[in-house]
């Protein structure tokens, strides 16, 4: 052994030794708190005080709430996704799949599949629907890039493709293998607190975005960035959320709505009351390009 | 010798041996005729024992008492500068990370005492016995089980990330999302306490985890209960985080009352893990069709017929040939994740299309409050991609299996590939043929999942001329 590969073993000896690897700082927990938030925690009698005392506030009647989303830019074109697969179905006579993430309405300026809903309502109008909502796939593609039901409202997931798919819904339980023009019925059983995504393993290229609220106030901007939510509580202050899947929770310029930088404003509607948010402006950076 | 004799000494040797270089004459000569260390190539000792000096001073130190790590990827990704910020972003963030490490401490204890609050359900004294550095207690019983068994893999904190996680494939679980493969219930539930008794002792085939069979059944059973405790630990730490991301604004702390720490946080992990110790939480088992005996061997006419409707499934409306392969190899759909790496390559590429679109936003005119805005999200991200580099393990994408070597990670029994196909196997790809959920429609009648499973325990011995091959078809034929 030469004395330049003993000093290489001795430098690679040194480096293999080092004990920390390049994790980061993590903030330790102040043991002398936490002792003493134990000892609260343990000792307090079953917390039924803070439980159910709070007074609801809501009045009578429904109200509908309005509005539309444009995009202050010009979106560039969309890709073209990467499909490698089943190509005489996927790419069936040289069909193109585009990203869909960002979808503007270039004679309206609409903004396609924005998510609004309601956080929380004390009062709910109507029934969960009987009738399946219909998820369907063709041609490698799911039909609806975003959609909404509610927790327990029958979800249809089809596939009218040739070949088989799988449709997996993140965070639940369901990821199912859709044969070849198969369908099969999936019920949520719990809401989703931001949209949740919905993909086929087999076919990595495809996404859709799934909402499941129990209340039922959501609802999807259509392609000309229209949203209409009826049949909300009058007379409390409903939080909404707004969505979409480039940004996150979108945040907008409204101060008149107090609309946070996670994407929340706050109305309360009057019975009978046609609430127009009117046009919301999204800004070009807000969705990316 | 003092040492400064030595030390000046040893400097002088390596200049005469380390810095020049020898002839090819003396190399050559060292190497074929004399098997003598020549003049130029004489292992420099003095130089050896700088370096073993040196290697010893860069031992770790200090041994402190083990501590549970925060989930750094949650506790950065959830505490993302808000707007109306008014102090620097990094000691806010800290603060907030911090305080959830204060609550998880006072909910579950640490790593050498586990102290939990009566409502995780969890048996104190089985924990003591997992806990802790290995000793004997006060009558004889070996105490620190995990610490002896599991750790080195899976971690002190159990985020699957122990000293010897990134030399393995597959990567030891993390078990901070509360997320297992194998197991009895429907896909999304938890598994059974007996579910992870089993996997204990039986370990994973073709994974690097071994069985505990050895071990006592009390001893296992231990470490099953450190497992759950591990993982409804991870489970509030990202229900924390998740709050802290969903509900909190810039200027608000998080409430360290009773009624929401337990009631809200702690209360809805809990209840997950105490559902599928009901009765009705695991999936049904259907009867075996007419003429399927497992015990008769894949020639009994019975199963002959069965392993047919199988292949039939398989190629079919199975879907199984869309990853696994017509071949059955894995060799479809192969370059798909799993959910524990699907979530740190999607934060990823999040966080790196973020960093160029922040960096391209950056103007000479911004206003000192948006200026301050960008500069806290430009810290956040760089502290992102830093928290993805040295807090996870390097993505690996997940293989279909390869279902010609007659290996079966969940175990080998009909019954456990049975559960793997009516299911799916949760946090992977793989989807199940079976209902989502009680009462609900699969793609393929429950019955007829068992040709399946008679299928696919045909295929390591399938010698047949289905693929023009007259020996069993290995994995080497193809790669």
């Amino acid at each position: 052994m030469n004395a330049a590969s003993m000093l290489a073993m001795i430098v690679g000896l040194l480096a293999l030794s080092g004990c920390g690897q390049a994790r980061t700082r993590a903030p330790r927990a102040d043991s002398g708190a936490a002792e003493r938030l134990r000892a609260t925690l343990v000792s307090a009698s079953p917390s039924a005080a803070s439980a159910g005392t709070e007074a609801v506030v809501t009045g009578t009647g429904w109200g509908t709430l309005t509005g539309r989303f444009i995009y202050a830019g010009t979106p560039g074109d969309p890709q073209a996704l990467v499909v490698d697969k089943d190509l005489e179905v996927c790419g069936k006579g040289g069909m193109k799949l585009l990203d869909r993430a960002l979808l503007v309405d270039p004679s309206s300026k609409g903004v396609a599949n924005v998510v609004v809903f309601a956080r929380k309502t004390a009062r709910v109008k109507n029934p969960v629907p009987d009738v399946p909502l219909v998820f369907d796939q063709k041609n490698c593609e799911f039909l609806t890039p975003v959609f909404a039901a509610r927790v327990g409202q029958p979800v249809d997931v089809r596939n009218s493709d040739p070949i088989g798919h799988n449709t997996n819904i993140a965070g639940s339980s369901f990821n199912q293998l859709i044969p070849a023009a198969g369908s099969t019925i999936y019920k949520a059983t719990a809401e989703t607190g931001v949209p949740t995504m919905v993909t086929c393993n087999i076919h990595p290229w495809m996404k859709a975005y799934a909402v499941f609220r129990k209340d039922g106030y959501v609802a999807v901007t259509a392609a000309d960035g229209t949203f209409t939510i009826p049949d909300l509580p009058a007379g409390e202050p409903i939080e909404f959320q707004v969505w979409h899947e480039r940004s996150g929770g979108l945040g907008l310029s409204r101060p008149d709505l107090k609309w946070s930088g996670k994407g929340r404003f706050t109305v309360t509607l009057e019975d009978g009351q046609i609430r127009d948010l009117g046009t919301l402006e999204v800004p070009a950076g807000a969705l990316g390009s | 010798m003092s040492a400064a004799v030595h030390t000046s000494t040893a400097v002088k040797r390596m200049r005469t041996s380390i810095f020049r270089v020898p002839s090819r004459r003396e190399s050559s000569v060292t190497m074929t005729n004399h098997p003598t260390f020549s003049p130029s190539v004489r292992t420099p000792w003095p130089l050896v024992a700088i370096g073993a000096t040196l290697l010893a001073s860069t031992g770790c130190g200090r041994t402190e008492p083990a501590s549970f790590r925060l989930n750094m990827v949650a506790a950065t990704k959830t505490t993302a500068p808000l707007s109306g910020l008014k102090e620097p972003w990094a000691g806010w963030s800290e603060d907030r990370q911090r305080q959830v490490a204060t609550i998880l401490e006072a909910m579950f204890g640490t790593p050498d005492r586990p102290e939990v609050v009566p409502e995780t359900g969890l048996d104190q004294g089985k924990l003591r016995l997992a806990a802790g550095p290995v000793h004997s207690d006060i009558v004889g019983r070996k105490n620190g089980l995990y610490r002896e068994h599991c750790v080195h893999c899976h971690g002190i904190t159990g985020d699957g990330m122990g000293p010897t996680a990134a030399f393995l494939n597959p990567y030891p679980r993390d078990y901070r999302p509360g997320k297992f493969k194998f197991k009895s219930t429907w896909r999304d539930a938890k598994p059974t306490h007996a579910d992870l008794v089993k996997v204990l002792n039986d370990g994973i085939a073709g994974s690097s985890m071994p069985s505990f069979a050895l071990l006592s059944p009390p001893q296992v059973d231990a470490l099953a209960e450190y497992v759950k405790y591990l993982s409804i630990r991870g489970e509030t730490e990202l229900a924390l985080f998740s709050y802290i991301e969903q509900e909190l604004e810039a200027d608000a702390t998080l409430s360290e009352d009773r009624g929401f720490l337990i009631d809200e946080i702690l209360t809805p992990v809990v209840e997950k893990w105490a559902a599928v110790e009901e009765e009705d939480a695991q999936i049904p088992i259907a009867d075996l069709p007419a003429g399927v005996d497992f015990a008769l061997g894949p020639t009994a006419p019975g199963n002959r017929e069965s392993i047919e409707l199988g292949r039939k499934l398989f190629h079919g409306t199975g879907g199984c040939v869309k990853c696994h392969g017509v071949t059955a190899l894995g060799d479809g759909q192969a370059n798909d994740y799993d959910d524990w790496n699907k979530a740190i390559v999607e934060t990823g590429k999040e966080i790196a299309g973020s960093l160029t679109q922040t960096k391209e936003a950056s103007t000479g005119q911004m206003s000192a409050e948006d200026r301050a805005t960008h500069r806290a999200k430009l810290e956040w991200l760089s502290a992102m991609e830093r928290v993805l580099e040295g807090d996870a393990l390097t993505p690996r994408p997940i293989p279909p299996r390869n279902l010609r070597l007659g290996i079966y990670r969940g175990g080998r029994r009909p019954l456990d590939i049975y559960r793997r196909l009516y299911t799916g196997i949760n946090g992977a790809p793989m989807p199940g043929v079976g209902p989502s959920g009680p009462g609900g429609k699969g793609t393929v009648p429950s019955e007829d999942i068992w040709h399946m499973v008679n299928y696919v325990l045909s295929l390591p011995y399938d010698f047949d001329g289905e693929l023009g091959v007259d020996r069993p078809m290995v994995a080497k034929d193809r790669f």
